[in-house]
C-alpha cells in the first residue's frame, strides 16, 4: 500500500461537553495556540450532549487559524438542508475553517440519510449552476430550494464509518473518511482502506480524493511509530485524538502536538519517497467532469493551483460572469503576484486556441474579461493601494483595487483621482482605456494622471514604462492598454481634491432633441470645475454633475443654467467627498446574462443633426441607455498624440445600450454619421470600422507597429483588438 | 384604559442577518452590545440564502459579544426540530453565560419550508405543532425532573429523551404571534409575545384586543398574565423635524414609546436597525428617556 500524497495532520476531537460546553470550546481554544490543524465536536445531540454545530460556531469566533467542525454529526436528527446553511454560514463567518464529519459509525445510522445529507449540502453550496435545488430522498428532501451561500471554497464532507458499508459509502461520494481505532484494529483499518479504495475506484473516481483520519486515544495516540506505519501503509494524512476536558485530556493534547506530530511527520518524510506528501490540490471526479475540453487543467502552474477556479468549483458563480456579460469560462486563474501574471500568462501561450480574458474589476464592455470555454486571467488579488510621495502626490494601485477603494485611501490626504461614474468598477481596465470621470474636465482623463505603469507582457516579460523607459508602450498603455500586455501596477499623480458639490437633477424632457441641444449650449460656456453627465430617456432627463468646489455659492452658480433648460422634478444637491460619490451604491456580485450591446460616439458639438438623430433613438424604444459625459476642458490639454487616446478635442462622449445588437445599430448608425471618434471601453462592436473609429490613423498605425513587437501572435485579442501589422516594421522605420 | 404590567424596559435591535458583508451582522450586533442595549435579534428565514444560518450566527455573534443577550426573532420551527433546538439553545446559553433567549413562531412561507423540506401545516397544524415543540423544549431543560420525557403529539413526539444540558438562565420563549389562537398559546406556553409593528392590520390600537386573548388564555391556565412579557418590534428614523410615529427627534422617540409602554404594557423595544449610528442613538438617547418617563408615570399613577 502506499500514501495518497496528502500531508499529514493533526486534529483533536472533544467529545461530549453535556455538562460543560465552556470546558469544550476551552479545549478548541487550546488546541487553536498549540496550532492543531483542526478540531471537531462530536455530535451526541440525542445522547443529550451539547449541540456540536452551536460548540463549532462559538469557537469559530475564538479561535483564527484552527478548522472547526462537527463530527459524528447525526444524518437524521436535524434536516440537511439546515446543515447545509449551517456549514455555509461557519464557513463564511471563519473564513473557510468549516468542516462537516457525518456519522455513519455508531450508533448506526442509516447509510442512506448519510448519503442523501452529503447530496443536498453538495447541491445547496453549488451556487455555479444558478438553478434551484431539488432532491427527494427518504431522509432528505429539497424542492425548488435557493442555492448558497455563495462560498469561495467547498466545505468538506467527511464520512465517519467503521464498517464496510459505511467505507464504501465514504470511498463513493465523501471527501474523507476518516474511522475510530476504538472501533476497528489494524487488520480491520486495511480491510476497511481496500473498501474506501475499491468503492472510489468503482465511482469513477481517484482513490486519492478520498482523504483519510484515523481517531485516537490513549496510549496508541502516543505511538508515533505505530502513526507513521498508518500513513506509509495505510495512506492515513489525519490523526485525531479523542480528548475530554479532564485535566489528563488536556496534558495529553499537548504531548500528541507538541511531541507525537513533529515525530510522526518526520518519521513519515524518511519512510517515503522526497516530496511524497505535497501533492498538488485534487479535486472530486464530479468536480473534474466540468471542466471542458483543451484546457490542460493539470498542467496548471504550482504557484496558481491554490487559487484557480474551475467550473465545478465552489466560487465558479462569484468568477464566471462579469457585471453585464454572462460566461462561462473554462479556467480562472487569479495570480497574486507579477510572478504569478507572467505563469498565468505562460499557461495562456499554451492555450492560444482559447478565448482569453483579463479581469480587473468585471466591468468592462470592450475588454472581454469573461468568455465561453476559455480562459480568464483576474487580478483582483492585485488590489494594494500605497502613496508613494506624499509631497509629491505619487500613488502607487494595483489593477484588482475598485476605484471606490481608491477614493477611500486617498481622502484622508485631500486627494482624489478621476475614474469613472461608479466605484465598483476596477483600476486596471479603466487606467488602460481612458477614464472619463466625474472631473475630466477640471482635471484630465485618469491616464492624464499616469507617471508610469508595469506591465507582464505576453512572453511573461516584465517591464516598466514612463516617460522615460519603454516610451512608446507609455503612450500605448494611455489609451490602447488591454492590447499589450497585463498591467500589474500604476503609479499615479493624484489631485487636491476638497469636498465636492454633488447634484442630482431630474427635469420633464417631451422633446429630447431640444434638451440635448440646450444641454449642449450650456456646456459650452460651462466652468471647467463643473462636469455633467447626462442621461436621457423618454420624457426625462437626469443630469448628475460633480463640481470640484466646496463653496455653495460656486457650486450654485455653475450648477443654475442646468436649472433654466427644463422644468426641475427633483433635485439634490449636497457637499460631499469625491469617495463618498464613489461609495454611493454597494457593491453587488456580478450576474450578468448574456452579450452587451453597446455603442460609443465621441462628438465635439451637439449639433441639430446629431440632436435629431439622437432622439428618434430614443423614441424608437431600442435603447435603454443613453448616456453623454461631457469631456473636453483639461482632457483637451493634452496633445492629441501625447497618447494613444487621440480624440482630445471631443467634448461629449455618448454611451448607448441596448438589448439587440441588429436593432440598435438600425437607430444608432444615423447618430454615429455626426461623430468623430468613439471610446473603446463602452463600444461592444469588434468590426475594423470601429477600430478605426477609436484611432486615428496615425495612431493606429503606430499602435499596430509596437503590437507587432509586443504581441505578434496577438496573445491579447478579446478586447478591442489591433491587429499587428504584416510587416517587418524594424526594417520599415 | 392603560396597561402596564410593570416589567422594567428593555431595549434591543433586529437586524438582518444578510451573509454579506460577511461580518456585518456580527458587527452590528457588537455595535449593539457596546452602546449598552440589552437585546440583539436576528430572523430565521433558511429558504433565504442571502442570510446567516440564524442559529450560527447567534452562536458566532454570542462569542464576539460581551453583556447583550441574543434572540431569533423569531426561530422557524418547521425547520428546526425542537429537541435539538433545545440543546442548540441550552449550549449557547451556558457558553454565553445566560445570554439567550428563544424566540419563535410556527411558521410562515410554507413554500420556502417546504422547498427545503420541511412540513408544510395549516395555521392550526402550526400551532398544534408549536405547541408540542414547546412541550419537548421545555422538557430537555428541565433537568430536574426526575420522570422521562414523553410527548407523544401529531407533529412531534418523543419518548424518553435524555433531558439536558439545562440552560444557564430561565430562557424565555417568547412567541411572535397576531391571531387569537395563537395568542391563547401564548397566554398558556410562553414566557413573552414578539409582535412586529407593521403587522398589526390597524397598527398600536390592535395591542388592546391582542393583549386581552392572551391575559384571558393566561388566567384560564392559572398563570399571571404579567408573568408574560409584551414586546414590539419597531422601525424608525431619526429626524430634526418630527413627520410621525418613530419619525422625528429622540425625545419624540422617546415620548411614543413610554405612552405605548403605558397604554398597552409592552415593556421590550426591539428596533430594525443595520446602522451603527441608528442603534446608539436609540441606545443613548431614546432608552433611558423612555425608562425616566415610564418611571415617573408608574409613580405618580400608582403603578406596581
Amino acid at each position: 500500500m502506499s500514501s495518497y500524497g496528502h500531508p499529514v495532520r493533526f486534529g483533536v476531537e472533544i467529545l461530549g461537553g453535556a455538562g460543560a460546553p465552556g470546558d469544550a470550546v476551552s479545549l478548541a481554544v487550546l488546541a487553536d495556540q498549540l496550532g492543531y490543524d483542526l478540531v471537531s465536536f462530536a455530535d451526541g445531540v440525542e445522547e443529550g450532549d451539547a449541540d456540536p454545530l452551536t460548540l463549532a460556531a462559538w469557537s469559530a469566533a475564538r479561535t483564527s487559524t484552527v478548522q472547526v467542525g462537527a463530527s459524528r454529526l447525526r444524518a437524521t436528527a436535524r434536516p440537511a438542508s439546515i446543515i447545509a446553511r449551517g456549514a455555509g454560514s461557519l464557513q463564511l463567518l471563519s473564513q473557510g475553517r468549516a468542516m462537516v464529519m457525518l456519522g455513519a459509525g455508531t450508533p448506526a445510522v442509516d447509510l442512506d440519510a448519510v448519503e442523501e445529507s452529503v447530496a443536498v449540502i453538495r447541491s445547496l453550496h453549488d451556487t455555479a449552476r444558478r438553478s434551484r435545488a431539488s432532491h427527494s430522498g427518504t431522509y432528505h428532501r429539497l424542492s425548488g430550494a435557493e442555492p448558497g451561500p455563495s462560498l469561495e471554497q467547498e466545505v468538506p464532507l467527511w464520512v465517519h464509518a467503521s464498517d464496510a458499508a459505511g467505507a464504501g459509502l465514504a470511498g463513493r461520494v465523501a471527501d474523507g473518511w476518516t474511522v475510530d481505532l476504538a472501533e476497528v484494529d489494524l487488520g480491520g483499518l486495511e480491510t476497511l482502506s481496500a473498501v474506501v479504495d475499491g468503492a472510489a475506484t468503482d465511482a469513477g473516481r481517484d482513490p486519492r480524493e478520498v482523504r483519510r483520519a484515523v481517531t485516537v486515544t490513549g496510549p496508541a495516540a502516543l505511538d508515533a511509530d505505530a502513526l507513521v506505519a498508518m500513513v506509509v501503509d495505510h495512506g492515513m494524512s489525519l490523526f485525531v485524538l479523542r480528548a475530554d476536558g479532564a485535566a489528563a485530556g488536556v496534558s495529553q493534547m499537548r504531548t500528541f502536538i507538541e511531541d507525537v506530530a513533529p515525530a510522526v511527520r518526520d518519521g513519515a518524510e524518511r519512510a517515503l519517497p522526497p516530496g511524497a506528501l505535497t501533492s498538488r490540490r485534487l479535486r472530486r471526479a464530479d468536480v473534474r467532469a466540468r471542466r471542458r475540453p483543451d484546457i490542460a487543467y493539470d498542467e496548471v502552474p504550482e504557484d496558481l493551483v491554490e487559487m484557480a477556479v474551475e467550473p465545478g468549483d465552489a466560487a465558479f458563480g462569484k468568477v464566471r460572469s462579469t457585471y453585464l456579460r454572462g460566461g462561462n469560462p473554462g479556467l480562472v486563474l487569479r495570480p497574486r503576484s507579477e510572478a504569478e501574471v507572467a505563469d498565468a500568462l505562460g499557461f495562456a501561450r499554451q492555450h492560444r486556441h482559447l478565448p482569453l480574458g483579463i479581469r480587473s474589476g468585471g466591468h468592462g464592455i470592450s475588454g472581454r474579461s469573461t468568455n465561453d470555454g476559455g480562459l480568464v486571467i483576474d487580478v483582483g488579488a492585485l488590489d494594494d493601494i500605497t502613496v508613494l510621495d506624499q509631497a509629491a502626490r505619487l500613488v502607487r494601485i494595483g489593477p484588482g483595487a475598485r476605484w471606490r477603494d481608491v477614493a477611500k485611501v486617498l481622502q484622508p490626504h485631500g486627494w482624489a483621482l478621476s475614474s469613472g461614474d461608479y466605484g465598483g468598477v476596477g483600476v486596471g481596465g479603466l487606467a488602460t482605456a481612458g477614464g472619463i470621470g466625474f472631473l475630466n474636465r477640471k482635471h484630465g482623463l485618469t491616464i492624464d494622471h499616469l507617471r508610469a505603469v508595469e506591465v507582464v507582457l505576453a512572453d511573461g516579460t516584465l517591464v516598466r514604462a514612463s516617460g522615460t523607459e519603454n516610451s512608446e508602450l507609455f503612450w500605448a498603455v494611455r489609451g490602447a492598454g488591454a492590447n499589450f500586455g497585463v498591467a500589474v501596477a500604476f503609479e499615479f499623480v493624484v489631485d487636491e481634491v476638497d469636498e465636492v458639490g454633488w447634484a442630482q437633477l431630474a427635469f420633464q424632457a417631451p422633446d429630447p432633441a431640444a434638451y440635448l441641444e440646450a444641454f449642449g449650449r450650456v456646456v459650452a460656456d460651462l466652468p471647467r470645475e463643473t462636469t455633467p453627465f447626462l442621461i436621457l430617456g423618454q420624457g426625462m432627463a437626469q443630469v448628475m454633475a460633480m463640481v470640484d468646489s466646496s463653496d455653495p455659492a460656486v457650486i450654485i452658480s455653475q450648477l443654475q443654467p442646468f436649472v433654466d433648460i427644463a422644468p426641475l422634478v427633483q433635485q439634490q444637491v449636497v457637499i460631499a467627498p469625491y469617495a463618498a460619490v464613489m461609495n454611493m451604491f454597494p457593491e453587488a456580485p456580478h450576474d450578468g446574462r448574456g452579450e452587451p450591446a453597446s455603442r460609443s460616439a465621441l462628438v465635439r458639438e451637439i449639433t441639430p443633426g446629431f440632436a435629431a438623430a439622437s432622439a428618434d433613438l430614443i423614441r424608437s424604444g431600442v435603447s435603454h441607455w443613453y448616456q453623454i459625459r461631457t469631456v473636453g476642458g483639461a482632457v483637451a490639454d493634452v496633445a492629441s498624440d501625447a497618447t494613444a487616446y487621440a480624440h482630445r478635442d471631443t467634448r461629449f462622449a455618448l454611451t448607448v445600450m441596448g438589448g439587440n445588437a441588429q436593432r440598435l445599430d438600425q437607430w444608432f448608425e444615423p447618430v454615429r454619421r455626426h461623430s468623430e471618434g468613439l471610446y473603446l471601453s463602452f463600444e461592444s462592436d469588434r468590426s475594423p470600422d470601429r477600430i478605426a473609429d477609436a484611432f486615428p490613423p496615425a495612431t493606429l498605425a503606430r499602435l499596430r507597429r509596437l503590437k507587432a513587437q509586443l504581441d505578434p501572435h496577438n496573445l491579447f485579442q478579446d478586447n478591442f483588438n489591433i491587429a499587428p501589422t504584416q510587416d517587418d516594421t524594424r526594417s520599415a522605420s | 384604559m392603560t396597561t402596564d404590567y410593570g416589567h422594567d424596559l428593555v431595549f434591543g435591535t433586529f437586524v438582518t442577518p444578510a451573509n454579506r458583508p460577511v461580518h456585518q451582522a456580527v458587527e452590528q450586533a457588537v455595535v449593539a452590545d457596546r452602546a449598552g442595549l440589552d437585546l440583539v435579534t436576528f430572523q430565521d428565514h433558511p429558504y433565504i440564502a442571502k442570510f446567516h444560518d440564524t442559529s450560527t450566527l447567534l452562536a458566532y455573534a454570542a462569542a464576539r459579544t460581551e453583556r447583550i443577550h441574543l434572540s431569533a426573532n423569531v426561530t422557524n420551527l418547521p425547520l428546526r426540530p425542537p429537541a435539538v433546538l433545545a440543546r442548540a439553545i441550552a449550549t449557547l446559553d451556558l457558553l454565553s453565560g445566560g445570554r439567550i433567549e428563544l424566540g419563535i413562531g410556527a411558521g410562515a412561507f410554507w413554500d420556502g419550508v417546504a422547498g427545503m423540506g420541511g412540513p408544510r401545516r395549516t395555521p392550526g397544524e402550526s400551532i398544534e405543532a408549536l405547541e408540542e415543540a414547546i412541550a419537548i423544549i421545555r422538557g430537555i431543560w428541565d433537568t430536574d425532573d426526575p420522570g422521562v420525557l414523553a410527548v407523544r403529539g401529531k407533529h412531534y413526539t418523543v419518548h424518553g429523551a435524555k433531558r439536558g444540558p439545562a440552560p444557564a438562565h430561565p430562557v424565555g420563549i417568547w412567541v411572535g404571534a397576531y391571531k387569537p389562537r395563537i395568542l391563547r398559546l401564548v397566554g398558556r406556553a410562553a414566557d413573552g409575545w414578539l409582535p412586529s409593528i407593521q403587522y398589526l392590520p390597524n397598527g398600536l390600537p390592535d395591542l388592546t384586543e391582542m393583549n386581552r386573548h392572551i391575559d384571558e388564555a393566561a388566567l384560564a391556565a392559572g398563570r399571571e398574565p404579567g408573568g408574560i412579557r409584551r414586546f414590539l418590534n419597531i422601525g424608525g428614523h431619526f429626524t430634526t423635524q418630527g413627520r410621525g410615529f418613530l419619525q422625528g427627534p429622540p425625545s419624540q422617540w422617546a415620548e411614543e414609546l413610554a405612552d405605548v409602554a403605558l397604554t398597552y404594557g409592552t415593556s421590550g423595544f426591539i428596533l430594525a436597525s443595520d446602522d451603527a449610528t441608528l442603534t446608539e442613538t436609540f441606545a443613548a438617547e431614546v432608552a433611558p428617556a423612555v425608562r425616566e418617563l415610564v418611571e415617573t408615570a408608574r409613580r405618580t399613577h400608582g403603578h406596581e
